[in-house]
């Protein structure tokens, strides 16, 4: 009883969520083979119909999403938490989203967090298009709030580079989605270069997002865990960190200036961390980046906005604060809950950081995110 | 002050001043001028430390031009001009394709300590646009190398 006085009293004080425009940077919807199966060209619309009915686990279909994301390396007691939730139509996310107090959401995908781990390069270039037809076709709508990243296939960044000139001006396209786990090379090789000057071509953010795989590439070899509490400590954010890393030494954003990159799924608090890594690094190793003019944490906080889930959640929520400000992020923290996955976060946590003013409260849930990706507040491109 | 500086170019107990042949036997600090020795013992391309009036000063001869810099890195104290030698630098630019080229080939001085690069010409560290080292004027006056203590002003 005491504690529900103290919770409603600290919200009385503060704006409630509902009149505070509230931009989510990553929720998923969740496609199957059986529904991409008539977006896609052939004869890959076989395979996709011919796997349509297999049974899926979490993040799971073999020849589609291949690769163990729900901790099946380990013992499985019963449990009542909800580790596969999905939303599987428009209106069942908008619903949701309204529950959450969010207005404008950026869509992910579910199992095609994995689209680099496909061996099969022409393959999986058919799944991207695919997806992204049918993610426009079916899911996004500015009036909804529901905007749409669309996939660059790593395996033919030439193919992605199309994609993102065909869906340019949509207006329901607000970015272009990198997925992260298991990828071969990282996002910084040149080969890529084609996606970059597409996106920057088309003035839409490029959005880092990966996922827990245990994969041999690097950083995903993480097979030395006993636990699914390390390997996922460990994959989204050393994936988001060695991606980063390898975009600044390999000059993506000297190549690039204005190219704006968005990291979703890692946390905020190895931001410090790296900067300042990157910078002791740069003291004695800057003839590897001989095309930097500044140290590297000048470039972090100068292209890269980064998502706040999972929130990291201090017994003092005033550290968050202090990291963010170690960062200079004020202007580049950007909310994002995840919804549905099973460690997404209610914006009520993040509003239990104690923002000095009201005015970098606004920034974090909303205004932030607006300029990355260069919308007004009802999604509507400027 | 002074002294501190000098001392400074190596932690705390690891070399004395005596190994560095840093005495002022004849304390003229005052000197503003300072004799550091005969043109014949600075070949183009070679580049010494000296003791100058209390301070070590790396004197460096490129292309018959004269520099003189203080041996003590900004990052960490490190003996800077204690280099074995002076090399160039990598430079990657639109023009170039952001491939490297080799540029500088012969004044840039390396940190032996921490590998942080300088252009000895003008003092300016390449990693970081806001350090430089200082400068001090050299001349050749009668077959004399002569530094001069007071430091150039910070110019380009």
């Amino acid at each position: 009883m005491a504690d529900t006085v103290v919770t409603e009293s600290k919200r009385e004080r503060k704006e409630p969520l509902t009149d505070l425009l509230v931009v989510d940077l990553d929720v998923h919807l969740h496609e199957s083979p059986g529904e991409l199966a008539p977006y896609c060209d052939p004869p890959w619309d076989v395979a996709l119909e011919n796997i349509k009915d297999r049974p899926e686990t979490y993040l799971d279909i073999p020849s589609f999403s291949p690769g163990v994301s729900d901790g099946s390396y380990q013992a499985k007691f019963p449990t009542a938490h909800e580790g596969a939730r999905m939303v599987h139509d428009q209106r069942q996310m908008r619903d949701e989203l309204d529950e959450l107090d969010v207005d404008l959401a950026i869509l992910f995908p579910d199992h095609l967090l994995k689209l680099p781990v496909l061996t099969q390069a022409p393959y999986a270039a058919a799944v991207a298009r695919a997806y992204n037809a049918w993610m426009i076709d079916k899911w996004t709508s500015q009036e909804k709030g529901l905007l749409g990243a669309i996939i660059a296939d790593p395996h033919d960044p030439q193919d992605a580079a199309r994609e993102i000139e065909k869906y340019a001006d949509h207006p329901d396209v607000v970015g272009v989605y990198l997925p992260c786990a298991g990828i071969d090379p990282m996002w910084g090789h040149r080969m890529y270069d084609p996606i970059y000057q597409a996106a920057h071509d088309a003035d839409l953010p490029v959005l880092l997002h990966s996922v827990t795989i245990t994969h041999p590439v690097f950083p995903f070899n993480n097979h030395g865990f006993d636990t699914e509490l390390g390997r996922h400590a460990c994959s989204h954010t050393f994936s988001i960190m060695a991606n980063i890393v390898h975009m600044i030494t390999t000059g993506v954003v000297v190549r690039y200036p204005n190219l704006r990159i968005g990291v979703t799924e890692a946390g905020i608090s190895w931001v410090p961390f790296l900067c300042n890594r990157l910078d002791k690094e740069y003291l004695e190793r800057r003839r590897d980046v001989p095309f930097l003019d500044e140290r590297p944490s000048h470039y972090l906080k100068r292209q890269f906005w980064v998502s706040t889930q999972p929130v990291e959640e201090p017994e003092d929520m005033r550290d968050l604060l202090k990291m963010i400000e170690l960062y200079d992020g004020e202007d580049r923290t950007v909310f994002a809950s995840d919804w549905p996955h099973h460690d997404f976060d209610h914006p009520m946590k993040v509003d239990q950081i104690p923002f000095p003013t009201e005015e970098m409260r606004r920034k974090l849930f909303g205004e932030n995110a607006l300029d990355l990706f260069k919308i007004d507040s009802a999604g509507r491109k400027r | 002050m002074r002294a501190d500086e000098t001392t400074a170019t190596q932690p705390r107990g690891t070399r004395d001043a005596s190994q560095n042949g840093r005495q002022n036997g004849d304390g003229k600090r005052a000197t503003r001028d300072h004799v550091v020795g005969p043109v014949s013992e600075f070949p183009d391309g070679s580049h010494r430390v000296v003791d100058v009036g209390g301070r070590q000063i790396g004197v460096f001869n490129i292309g018959g031009t004269f520099h003189a810099l203080p041996n003590i890195c900004p990052h960490q104290t490190g003996p800077v001009c204690e280099a074995k030698r002076v090399v160039g630098t990598l430079r990657a630019t639109e023009e170039t394709g952001w491939d490297p080229e080799w540029v500088k080939d012969g004044e840039v001085l390396v940190c032996p300590w921490h590998g942080l690069e300088y252009h000895i010409p003008t003092g300016q560290c390449l990693a970081f646009p806001n350090i430089k080292l200082r400068r001090y004027d050299v001349s050749v006056e009668d077959g004399q190398v002569v530094v001069h203590l007071r430091a150039k002003k910070a110019s380009k």
